[in-house]
């Protein structure tokens, strides 16, 4: 029997309790496997709402130097996608139920073959595919793999400030969420978003039927308080992976970000 | 498959915000190939500043050593001193055509770099080369003339410091620039268009061969060869010969220090397919999917990809790839010096020195056009570092 998506079933929740969701995105096997483990599971008592998991890559190039280095170091320390399949199922196994998406490049998925992906993630429970490398036109492939396996993940679509006339095509079938790009380039540019950010984001709102998420350049609650009632939320990843390295990966101060950015988006 | 693609090959991996820039720039390419005007301006260039059309030149001694007739194709005697001006001047003119101002390369040997800088100089835009902090160090000749010519050139430290680094920090700040920004890539790779535009801004490589081959001899050459690293002059090399059947097309990549040693750069001797720079091609991966480093004294050939129209040129045997070690390579440029009185760049090497062995198992009223693609100054260093250690010199 089909269960329904975790990502799905916890945006229609927030929904119902009128909240905002907070994303945050980290490398995966930092600073290691199983501190990773521990990180995920500390989000979701602190109230994460969906976690991204990064699997790392060679030649990162949606990404900026902060996300480039902790790809670079995890390669080092010999984290692989196989290990980071091994980690969830543990984590899930230890009942943790946030939803869980891999940010990730499409030569990882081709790697590791198409058809073989899917069925894991869907076995271990992952819940969504952040590909920034794989844009619509080139989704076919995949996304046929992906509607033929039971529990598959949802491919998130993502949406960049010059989308523009593109915006209908990307949203026609787009499940879960949309994941707004709030500048142009690579993730992590500190809160230099994009000169058009509020046009752009309720340009994507008013054509979206499901919620609508800005990332790129986050840093705290504040940072998105111009485009707050646009938006349904905020993921955050440079910044985070800034903070964890610089408090030696503090489970309290992890927890303390989360409340805090979760509390003041929140507030009425 | 859309038309994005050559068999299997080629597509677009790009991040959603550069989409739209592919499609503005592909119709642009379009109208302007079909363009007289924009064609005319683009060879008038070419002649009047690049030096063509370039000598297609009997090798009369290695001819006579070989046992077969071995034509050199010299674009070692264009402007800058290889074959990616031609391609420069193309981009570079469309990008003038697009209302750009400024253009921004990735560089290995330095050899495209400076070719860009030259034709930003030249139709005065500004200039920005990525270039891994690696090769920075191995080609500081080619540093100072970008700089002489008016570009910045970016140290890039990230990843391996090399050639593909630079191509990933090109693409960051690409998709971060697009709106007044053109993106110069130098080899026959990238996202489509880019392998289709480079193709037809070198294909004056074979269209001016197979002219200057028919007057001279009257007919289609046996073999035509040419070094491959992204494949740009190759695939230049081979545009105009693809439809003659009767004429074999050999590639030949850079075997490093020996394809079983692991310490090589040739992506289909011992590649699979996989995602990098924009496009499904054979690329060097290890064991998880990550890419692997190329390995080349060559810092042309040093890239561990290559050009998609290559990749399906070989799975539907219209070329044969085949791969050539450093001291091969070395080798065999010796030789040229020596036999003809013509320094190659280490690159061009590698396809002479598949010539040579070609040429044992050819006849002597056969014949073959080997594509000199770049001249061996920029090497100066490199080479006498080489032949140092291999005592060669001494």
């Amino acid at each position: 029997m089909r269960e329904a998506n975790r990502i799905e079933e916890k945006l229609r929740l927030l929904q119902e309790r009128n909240e905002k969701a907070f994303i945050t995105y980290m490398t995966a096997g930092l600073p290691d496997m199983e501190g990773c483990a521990k990180l995920i599971q500390a989000q979701e008592e602190a109230g994460t709402d969906i976690l991204e998991l990064g699997i790392p890559f060679s030649d990162p190039v949606a990404d900026g130097p902060v996300i480039q280095a902790a790809s670079y170091k995890a390669i080092q320390q010999g984290v692989n996608l196989k290990k980071v399949f091994e980690m969830v199922e543990k984590v899930r196994n230890d009942g943790c139920n946030i939803p869980i998406v891999f940010m990730m490049y499409y030569n990882t998925v081709s790697f590791y073959g198409l058809a073989a992906f899917a069925v894991k993630c869907a076995a271990i429970g992952i819940d969504g595919l952040i590909i920034p490398d794989l844009p619509y036109e080139e989704q076919s492939a995949l996304q046929k793999i992906l509607d033929k396996t039971e529990q598959a993940p949802i491919l998130i679509q993502l949406v960049a400030p010059v989308s523009k006339q593109r915006i209908p095509m990307l949203l026609k079938n787009a499940r879960g969420f949309v994941y707004c790009v709030s500048s142009m380039g690579v993730t992590g540019q500190e809160a230099s978003f994009h000169k058009d950010i509020v046009k752009y984001l309720e340009k994507v709102k008013s054509v979206s039927n499901i919620p609508i998420m800005m990332g790129f350049g986050i840093r705290t609650a504040a940072d998105i308080e111009p485009m707050r009632h646009t938006i349904d939320g905020a993921i955050v990843g440079s910044h985070f992976i800034n903070l964890m390295e610089e408090s030696n990966y503090s489970i309290d101060t992890v927890k303390k970000y989360i409340q805090t950015f979760k509390a003041e988006m929140n507030q009425k | 498959m859309s038309n994005t693609y050559t068999g299997e090959f080629g597509g677009q991996f790009v991040s959603e915000s550069l989409m739209n820039t592919l499609g503005e720039l592909e119709r642009a390419f379009n109208e302007a190939i079909r363009d007289s005007k924009f064609m005319e301006e683009y060879h008038y260039y070419l002649k009047e500043y690049v030096g063509r059309e370039t000598p297609l030149y009997l090798a009369e001694r290695l001819s006579e050593k070989y046992g077969t007739k071995i034509y050199l194709k010299r674009e070692d005697l264009n402007h800058t001193g290889a074959h990616k001006i031609n391609n420069v001047i193309g981009q570079i003119l469309l990008a003038k055509r697009m209302g750009k101002t400024k253009v921004i390369a990735e560089t290995g040997a330095g050899q495209h770099g400076v070719a860009t800088a030259t034709g930003a100089a030249l139709f005065n835009m500004e200039c920005t080369v990525f270039m891994g902090a690696e090769d920075i160090e191995r080609q500081h000749l080619n540093v100072m003339r970008m700089e002489m010519l008016g570009a910045k050139v970016v140290s890039v430290h990230s990843g391996s410091n090399t050639l593909k680094d630079a191509t990933n920090e090109a693409i960051r700040t690409w998709a971060k620039t697009a709106e007044d920004t053109f993106y110069v890539i130098g080899s026959a790779v990238g996202p489509y268009p880019y392998p289709k535009m480079v193709k037809e801004f070198q294909r004056v490589i074979s269209v001016e061969a197979k002219k200057q081959f028919m007057e001279k001899e009257g007919k289609l050459p046996d073999v035509v060869m040419a070094c491959v690293g992204g494949g740009s002059n190759s695939i230049g090399m081979f545009a105009e010969f693809m439809d003659e059947k009767e004429v074999e097309l050999i590639g030949v990549e850079a075997a490093g220090l020996g394809i079983e040693t692991g310490k090589h750069a040739a992506a289909m001797a011992s590649g699979r397919p996989g995602i990098l720079h924009g496009m499904r091609s054979y690329l060097l991966q290890d064991e998880d999917g990550n890419i692997e480093l190329a390995h080349s004294i060559s810092a042309g050939l040093d890239y561990p990809g290559v050009g998609p129209e290559h990749a399906y040129l070989r799975d539907s045997k219209r070329a044969k790839y085949v791969s050539i070690t450093d001291k091969e390579a070395m080798d065999a440029l010796l030789e040229l010096c020596r036999l003809e009185g013509i320094i190659p760049a280490i690159e061009s090497a590698h396809a002479l020195a598949y010539a040579f062995k070609k040429a044992k198992t050819m006849k002597k009223n056969q014949t073959m056009i080997v594509c000199l693609s770049g001249r061996g100054d920029k090497d100066a260093n490199t080479i006498e570092a080489y032949f140092k250690g291999e005592g060669y010199m001494n």
